[in-house]
């Protein structure tokens, strides 16, 4: 038992060691973005945690990025992105679209 | 806020109702009757409140997977079960046991777009009408939205309808075909985004001939599944999926052809 959880655990490791995404956080609050630009590197697969301040649901969506999704309030959500070409990639709120824009810069 | 809640609605309600027209036109057509229309209605009302309000625990779900994977799953539903329809909806041999397959089919693929649709409307609406100073407009705008939705998907089923017979039921197969073929590619976009599939290099950028932001776009996006940056999974699988429909739906037809010989 205490083998195969040791197993498992340096399995889950080198997968993680491996992949080696790098994270980077956004905060939604007021229904804005913070920050409002993100600079993650090009060419890379890069994790997105989109945390959720207010108390109402916000979408994140992206037509560039090719990405929705749904976060209740005070809630988290992941989003995988890339690898990207270097460029600008606008993001919005689709449920507040007026404030809440983003946008994530490869480089 | 208003203009927001009529588009966002709009959005989400002329999918399913673009989907429902052409069922309910193709139902008539193949005369097995529209009842099935409202178990669809209310299982898809029971179904879209239970994920609302279960959409927490679905997001967290799967390490984060959760909501792409059920959203996904939906969608893929839908292609099946339209898979099913092409293939009892073009036999020639009529009977009541392919009937009722064949409305069971159409009230399970409606009742899982009104589920991944619903689901959206219902978190925002109720979302927003907590909010004292936005609820008027929330209701107003959200009303608007699902008006201006629903009468494009009267608009669409009339036409349908007034079309001669043959070419009648052709169209409807054709159009739910592409729905649910665009239903499938949508859903590689959900899965490439928890890394669940390999998000490959954009294939083509059609983006200057048709923005996703543009209306024609968003109609497109809404009916069709429309993707004007396209990864090589996402291309792929959508031709795969598009090919499986026509196949089955030759093949069927075809078949019908050998039943009339003998």
């Amino acid at each position: 038992m205490r083998f195969s959880c040791l197993l498992i655990m340096t399995l889950l490791s080198s997968v993680s060691a491996f992949a080696k995404t790098p994270v980077f956080e956004i905060e939604i609050r007021d229904h804005l973005f913070h920050p409002e630009e993100l600079r993650i590197p090009a060419n890379t697969k890069v994790k997105l945690i989109v945390h959720n301040r207010d108390s109402t649901p916000e979408e994140f969506e992206s037509y560039e990025l090719n990405r929705e999704k749904v976060i209740m309030g005070g809630r988290k959500a992941n989003v995988f992105i890339g690898p990207l070409a270097p460029g600008v990639y606008p993001y919005f709120g689709e449920f507040n679209p007026k404030t809440a824009q983003g946008r994530i810069i490869a480089e | 806020m208003l203009i927001n809640s009529v588009i966002l609605i709009l959005r989400e309600v002329l999918e399913a109702a673009m989907l429902v027209s052409v069922l309910l036109a193709l139902s008539l057509n193949l005369r097995v009757g529209v009842r099935w229309f409202f178990a669809a209605l209310v299982f898809g009302a029971i179904g879209t409140v239970v994920f609302a309000g279960s959409l927490e625990i679905v997001t967290d779900a799967l390490d984060g997977a959760g909501q792409e994977v059920a959203n996904a799953a939906l969608q893929c539903l839908v292609y099946i079960f339209v898979v099913g329809i092409l293939w009892l909806g073009t036999s020639a041999t009529r009977s009541a046991s392919r009937d009722k397959v064949l409305v069971i089919l159409m009230a399970c693929a409606v009742a899982c777009a009104i589920i991944r649709e619903g689901a959206e409307i219902l978190i925002y609406i109720v979302g927003f009408s907590a909010v004292e100073e936005q609820r008027a407009a929330v209701y107003a705008g959200s009303s608007i939205g699902a008006g201006i939705g629903l009468s494009l998907g009267v608009l669409l089923f009339a036409t349908l309808r007034a079309l001669e017979e043959t070419h009648a039921k052709t169209a409807c197969l054709i159009l739910v075909s592409l729905m649910a073929t665009g239903m499938v590619m949508q859903s590689t976009m959900l899965l490439e985004q928890v890394d669940l599939l390999p998000s490959g290099n954009t294939l083509w950028d059609s983006s200057s001939l048709v923005s996703e932001q543009s209306i024609a776009g968003e109609v497109l996006y809404a009916v069709f599944g429309y993707e004007s940056t396209p990864s090589v999974v996402q291309a792929g699988i959508y031709l795969a999926c598009l090919v499986l429909c026509f196949v089955i739906g030759l093949y069927s037809s075809f078949r019908k052809g050998a039943t009339r010989v003998s």
